[in-house]
């Protein structure tokens, strides 16, 4: 009843947008490329820092890209990186990188953008009592463990030693536009990750007073911000004149910030943003219905996965993890419980990136009777034992857990329990402590567009995520080799092979990837979304009159 | 009075300690049963401890007692107070920015809105209630008690949302359609949602929302205060003085008939800054409620407690106000 009432008054608001729309259209533009000029207004939610070396989060990294620029970009269509503000990243043994900048870059201040200001804010990233989010990201470069300080008792000391150098090791400047990153293990996709915000450049001025530029950014990007950033409403940017690249399109883009996604929807609905880059999964079917076209559907790069806790003698048997894995029809639950808002993983590899391949995954699909078949190789399920599926609690994840509980035990007759009261702190602080006694829902985002990212912080042994504890040499000798390769393209075949262990071994099992969607207005001409860096405001275009 | 002032001034400090001590509690309590959230704040990425070390001590989430589950933690009450009352230190949120900083950002926001509501019942209230009351049995005294009883039966978070979408987007875009009417009115008031182009016009129906439930009480108190009193001797008197209605309803009955209402807004002022906290997620309005509730669903005690203690410290003073306007509206009542 609820449900017809609300699809009729959308109907009527989208009928009403589009009459709006068309009383104050002028001439539309076919032009491709898309013309500049208007104001840009964009959903968002609030930011955590505005600071390359802080931001982590999706609202600050959606800021940040506008603010500042990196070395590398991405390729809005393929991903690859492509250089930016580098005239060339080289290296010869994949350990020791020389990066060279293109001159005559500036910050928003006049200082200019050298090697000393990449130099100076990895270093700060990286410096443990500065406490940045981001010093996370910076662990490959040589010299990390000295710029974080060691707790000697590891019981969390009241006060923390200083640590052993002020600055990573790593880092040396040649001259002013040239300087060399020494990595601490060789890794060939060192190119492609330094197009992430935490490795964008900082001005003097703003690693000197963090705080003050954490609220009014010195950027060096196509954007700076107009007046300070006010917190919880909105961040206003405008075109900086400085930025000697490619200008972006609108002259303004506002972010106005909501803390509920259905307010933002709402908003949306009445016209007052042009873009929204998420959608209230509730409205996900109707917004679909009624917006068309402009809901821009992609599958995207969120892994979702139920792990394997094979600390456990039940699940040390391979055949164990691909009877529970076959006894799932990812498919039916997504329709049922998510109207379709994922994508099936048939692999480890987000399908976006380079490298991945289809269907490797060959205990992705149900097929029950071989499901049965293996798990009684296996020597059966210990009879009497309950199977406890894991999930943080409040977010949503019981429904489809209980689904997949339910499809293990038509499948396989093995009874099932949810444990899904642990707060998402203390779930975590349970996975860090590798204390589930089941499997568990995790995630994971990626964080550089190159496949590795999939493979050696999740499976390599004794990686910081490895929930698993999955532990595998040859696995661990294929990232090894990819690491070292000459090129991408000589890696990536390293990097398959080490897929092809992890869907025989099945350390996690693949569930799905989430999908993109975002809707935008009328008055969009163009809307552009990075394959990598997700929605881009700077090259989105409007209708201009 | 002045003493009466003091010594009521004195019994805020128990009363604000108390509260103090309760929220620290309840969420020590948090973090001892439910984890560190500063992890949660890494998400999956497991952070290299020294990193988690170093980002949870600059947050104030080191003191060891948070790892003992059931520990009251005096000790870390005690800094905490000492900060609060000594150094006016509310300490920081899990983003490393200022609670009194914070406060001060939104509270301009909450307060317009506060009056908005306020004005909005008050005003509304008290004409419905006299309306009614002076005519009871009539059509506009039924009117009053069916309307009153369909809006104090709808919860603020049903109506809220139900303005939001019915209001500020559907009827709203059919306003923004007609090139008449002016924009303040079209996009400002009947957004579906505070909007920092129209900072005042924007929060009109947010604020009726919050005021709408009270309000409907309001009508009720007033119209059966003024059933009782329009009977009153004095009022009979009054008419047999020969004095004129206008002045019999409006000085001797209505500021008699006020005495609850009053007490009712004055009490009400703290429900609607518990109101605010569902009003103003669902309007996006950026002030103090939107951030108990973003904090609360964070876990960040630095700003749950030093926001509730100061929301504590208004429905004190509010209360105490109350009570000096009693003396002010009924000189029977004295303070000694």
């Amino acid at each position: 009843m609820r449900g017809k009432f609300l699809k009729v008054a959308v109907a009527a608001t989208a009928t009403a947008m589009l009459a709006t729309a068309c009383s104050g259209g002028g001439n539309d533009s076919d032009d491709a490329a898309g013309q500049a000029g208007g104001e840009l207004r964009v959903y968002a939610a609030e930011p955590a820092f505005l600071l390359p070396s802080a931001g982590d989060d999706e609202p600050s990294i959606y800021v940040i890209r506008q603010l500042y620029r990196g070395l590398v970009k991405y390729n809005a269509e393929t991903g690859a990186p492509e250089n930016d503000l580098a005239e060339s990243i080289t290296s010869d043994d994949q350990k020791t990188w020389t990066i060279k900048i293109k001159s005559g870059y500036t910050f928003d201040n006049g200082e200019p953008v050298n090697a000393d200001a990449f130099i100076r804010s990895w270093n700060y990233a990286a410096y443990g009592p500065n406490a940045q989010n981001n010093s996370y990201f910076m662990k490959r470069i040589a010299g990390i463990k000295d710029v974080s300080s060691e707790d000697p008792d590891g019981e969390g000391p009241k006060k923390a030693p200083e640590p052993k150098a002020k600055e990573l090791s790593g880092l040396k400047k040649v001259d002013d536009q040239t300087f060399t990153v020494e990595l601490s293990e060789p890794f060939s996709g060192f190119p492609t990750t330094v197009g992430y915000s935490g490795f964008f450049p900082m001005a003097q001025a703003c690693v000197d007073a963090a705080d003050k530029c954490n609220e009014t950014p010195i950027g060096n990007g196509p954007y700076k911000i107009e007046g300070s950033w006010q917190h919880n409403v909105a961040i206003n940017l405008v075109r900086s004149d400085t930025w000697k690249g490619e200008a972006g399109k609108p002259d303004k883009i506002t972010y106005r910030i909501f803390a509920d996604v259905d307010a933002g929807y709402a908003a949306f609905q009445a016209g007052e943003l042009d873009v929204m880059y998420t959608l209230p999964p509730a409205r996900y079917k109707e917004a679909k219905a009624t917006y068309g076209d402009r809901l821009y559907e992609q599958p995207g790069d969120n892994f979702t996965y139920v792990g394997m806790p094979i600390y456990m003698p039940e699940f040390k048997d391979k055949r164990v993890r691909q009877a529970l894995s076959l006894a799932i029809d990812r498919q039916s639950i997504i329709d049922a419980v998510f109207d379709g808002r994922f994508t099936p993983a048939t692999g480890y590899i987000a399908p976006s990136f380079q490298g991945a391949r289809e269907n490797v995954c060959t205990y992705c699909k149900k097929d029950v009777e071989k499901a049965k078949q293996l798990l009684q190789e296996a020597g059966g399920w210990p009879a009497g034992k309950k199977l406890q599926l894991w999930a943080n609690a409040g977010a949503g994840h019981d429904k489809w857990l209980q689904a997949v509980g339910d499809q293990i035990k038509a499948a396989l007759g093995i009874d099932y329990e949810l444990k899904v009261n642990l707060q998402f702190a203390e779930y975590l602080e349970t996975a860090d402590s590798k204390k589930f006694t089941g499997p568990f829902r995790l995630g994971w985002g990626p964080d550089y567009p190159y496949l590795e990212t999939y493979l050696g912080p999740l499976y390599s042994t004794g990686a910081d995520s490895n929930n698993s504890t999955f532990s595998n040499p040859e696995f661990d000798s294929l990232l090894q080799q990819g690491g070292s390769a000459k090129s991408i393209d000589e890696a990536i075949p390293f990097y398959q092979k080490a897929e092809d262990i992890l869907v025989e071994e099945l350390p996690v099992i693949p569930m799905w990837w989430g999908k993109v969607g975002a809707v935008y207005g009328e008055n969009v001409d163009k809307f552009v979304w990075n394959a990598v860096s997700d929605a881009d405001y700077g090259a989105t275009s409007l209708k201009q009159n | 009075m002045g003493r009466y002032v003091i010594r009521r001034l004195l019994q805020f400090i128990p009363t604000v300690l108390g509260t103090m001590f309760l929220l620290h509690y309840m969420t020590s309590l948090a973090i001892q049963f439910s984890g560190n959230p500063v992890r949660a704040l890494f998400g999956d990425r497991t952070p290299p401890p020294a990193l988690l070390e170093a980002v949870t001590e600059r947050l104030g989430y080191a003191d060891p007692c948070l790892d003992q589950r059931g520990n009251p933690c005096f000790g870390l009450f005690f800094d905490r107070v000492a900060d609060v009352f000594l150094r006016f230190d509310f300490g920081i949120n899990l983003r490393q920015r200022e609670v009194t900083e914070l406060v001060a950002d939104a509270i301009p926001f909450t307060l317009k809105l506060l009056v908005i509501a306020m004005v909005f019942e008050a005003v509304v209230g008290i004409a419905a209630g006299v309306w009614a009351g002076l005519r009871g049995g009539s059509f506009a005294d039924n009117l009053v008690k069916i309307s009153t009883v369909f809006v104090i039966s709808v919860p603020i978070f049903v109506l809220g949302v139900v303005v939001r979408e019915f209001v500020g987007v559907k009827f709203g875009n059919v306003l923004r359609d007609q090139a008449w009417i002016p924009e303040v009115i079209s996009n400002g008031m009947f957004s579906p949602g505070f909007k920092p182009d129209y900072p005042f016009a924007s929060l009109i129906i947010p604020g009726m929302v919050l005021g709408a439930v009270s309000l409907a009480t309001t009508a009720r108190l007033t119209r059966t205060s003024i059933m009782e009193n329009i009977r009153a001797d004095y009022v009979r008197t009054a008419r047999a003085k020969g004095l004129a209605n206008k002045r019999v309803i409006g000085v001797h009955t209505l500021r008699n008939s006020l005495i609850p209402v009053i007490t009712f807004l004055g009490v009400d002022i703290g429900a609607a800054m518990a109101g605010a906290v569902v009003t103003e997620t669902i309007f996006n309005v950026p002030g103090i409620g939107r951030l108990v509730t973003l904090s609360a669903r964070t876990g960040e005690s630095s700003v749950v407690i030093g926001v509730v203690t100061m929301l504590v410290l208004v429905v004190l003073v509010a209360n105490l106000l109350v009570d000096i306007l009693y003396a002010v509206l009924d000189p029977r009542i004295r303070y000694e």
